[in-house]
């Protein structure tokens, strides 16, 4: 039996597969998966998912051990173990507006595709506003007048940068985090477990 | 007709083995001398939420009765046998319950159980009893390959209490160890600036595994009486496991999801797919709410997970009997003559299977049987 790992497709996957490889752990079977969906090497059988859902996977116990952004599984909250940060995929979630903005006379209105991040936010904070959810590109809301402010993922700040947007206030920093099944770190600890050690060794980048 | 999203009917395999097994459990409680008990499945949500039983309203099936109060359909049974047992005469020590629970978080709304309580026993006795009739009823079922994961919290409790955390900061981290976050639980217990009891309690999220875990604690934890009672007391139970020839493992990291437990937790992983099939632990404090502290150990069966894991039953013969309708009483006494088999009685013909079919025909007044 081998540890079969969900993978979250795209950015996060590539920065994943070039700290196996620093690790001395086989990824070139990954690398060239052409649009293969599902890989097995000699150490473990991988899959690739879109990010949230990788945590559905582990969650119901299809995949062992999930790589995923923080981002998700703060969104999503899924019934997982939380293991460790991963060093790549740092981002952070802001409240971004357009520059000087002036607010209006009533309930802000925030557009974000993290409604549940941005409700729990406003909840601690104190303050009643009205989320609009949207899938995509939500710097174009307040430019179109459609919310006031949005919260979204900063990786750079180019793309609010150049949409005349900026922070005003940093709610999370997140990375990539490594998730588990909670019955199978337990139940197939002797598979998992040295896997688990190699992922977080420490190793020179020199 | 649709049905509201997490409901469903229920046939066949699941339905059958899930019938069987509540029997099965019956019949082990009965063996071992439990009264039933039965409590409705419409309740108070107070009964539920208030500070001892400390669950939240938002999973509940829930609504006002018409003096504006919140009623809720049953969403756990150890809290409701609780409060029927604090108004029972009865000095009985063990009872046994079985029937459905309802919470929105799982597949399904509806969940089916069956659990025991144990109170007013001294000692550990609670403890073995549970774990006890759970091997012994798995064994009736014919489960052969599972873990039983022992944990206590006071564990993470005693290192908690340490830091003079406010409410909201100790639910924090007893989240971050429930996910077991070692990093989130590190930064938040060194906030308080022990940076040695972030370390220490980081450190037990990884304390889980084979029983050696214990062994290893129970050499770090010489020193300190309270942490190696609760060690000691683990031990005991995994060594009374182990000669009864079950697999154990500990997992000394666990935290109590509920406020009222306050001793030691153990679960059942069925070894084929990961799957918890029982769940308990001691919760004295949840009586203290009904005045006097009483022991109180117990644990639930998930009946939904152990019908999904066993085999379709054995197959038992099958007799088809054809008949006119006036047959319909020859064919009933016939009946006799196979005590045992599945006996179809029909009136026309049909595609299913049978291992014999026989023929009523009419001769005279009377019915003669011919095989087919």
């Amino acid at each position: 039996m081998k540890p079969v790992i969900a993978l979250t497709k795209g950015r996060v996957e590539k920065q994943f597969l070039a700290y196996l490889e620093e690790r001395a752990i086989d990824s070139t079977p990954l690398v060239e998966k052409g649009r293969k969906l599902s890989v097995e090497t000699d150490q473990a059988i991988y899959f690739f998912a879109k990010g949230v859902d990788v945590t559905t996977y582990v969650e119901h116990g299809i995949a062992d051990l999930g790589v995923v952004g923080e981002d998700i599984i703060a969104e999503f909250q899924p019934d997982v173990f939380n293991l460790f940060p991963l060093p790549f995929g740092a981002c952070k979630m802001a409240v971004a507006a357009e520059k000087e903005k002036v607010w209006p006379d009533r309930k802000k209105r925030i557009a974000s595709k993290y409604t549940n991040i941005t409700k729990q936010f406003y909840l601690d904070k104190g303050e009643s506003v009205d989320i609009i959810k949207l899938e995509g590109s939500v710097e174009l809301a307040p430019l179109l007048g459609l919310a006031d402010a949005i919260v979204d993922i900063v990786e750079t700040g180019t793309t609010l940068k150049e949409n005349g947007l900026e922070v005003i206030e940093d709610i999370q920093h997140f990375t990539a985090r490594v998730i588990a099944n909670r019955s199978s770190l337990k139940m197939k600890r002797d598979i998992l477990q040295p896997y688990i050690t190699l992922l977080q060794e420490e190793v020179s980048t020199s | 007709m649709f049905l509201p999203a997490g409901s469903r009917d229920l046939t066949g395999k699941q339905l059958t083995n899930r019938v069987a097994i509540y029997e099965t459990f019956q019949s082990v409680v009965n063996l071992r001398n439990y009264q039933a008990i039965e409590t409705p499945v419409i309740e108070y949500g107070n009964t539920f939420t208030n500070s001892y039983a400390g669950m939240t309203l938002k999973k509940m099936l829930k609504w006002f009765d018409e003096e504006g109060e919140i009623e809720v359909l049953r969403p756990d049974w150890t809290i409701a046998v609780a409060r029927a047992l604090s108004n029972q005469q009865s000095k009985r020590q063990k009872w046994a319950y079985a029937g459905s629970v309802f919470r929105k978080d799982h597949n399904g709304v509806e969940s089916h159980q069956a659990g025991i309580e144990i109170i007013r026993t001294p000692g550990l006795y609670g403890e073995y009893e549970s774990l006890f009739t759970a091997v012994r009823f798995l064994r009736e079922l014919g489960v052969e390959s599972y873990s039983i994961e022992l944990g206590h919290t006071e564990i993470f409790e005693t290192f908690i209490s340490t830091l003079e955390l406010n409410e909201e900061k100790a639910s924090q981290v007893r989240q971050a160890m429930h996910d077991k976050r070692k990093d989130e639980v590190y930064r938040l217990i060194s906030e308080t600036g022990s940076e040695q009891t972030a370390a220490a309690v980081a450190d037990l999220a990884d304390a889980f595994g084979g029983t050696a875990v214990l062994a290893k604690y129970e050499q770090e934890w010489a020193e300190n009486p309270k942490l190696l009672a609760v060690i000691q007391e683990l031990q005991q139970l995994a060594v009374s496991l182990e000669e009864l020839g079950q697999d154990v493992i500990v997992d000394l990291g666990r935290v109590k999801q509920l406020p009222y437990y306050n001793g030691a937790m153990f679960r059942g992983f069925l070894a084929a797919n990961g799957a918890e099939c029982f769940s308990g632990g001691r919760y004295d404090e949840l009586y203290e709410q009904f005045g006097g502290s009483m022991s109180a150990v117990g644990l639930a069966f998930d009946m939904d997970v152990l019908a999904a894991a066993l085999p379709a039953a054995a197959k038992q013969e099958r007799v088809c009997i054809l008949t006119d309708a006036k047959g319909l009483i020859a064919a009933e006494k016939l009946r006799d003559k196979f005590p045992h088999a599945v006996i179809d009685v029909r009136t026309d013909e049909t595609a299913e299977t049978y291992d014999q079919v026989f023929q009523l025909v009419r001769n005279g007044e009377e019915y003669e049987v011919k095989a087919k």
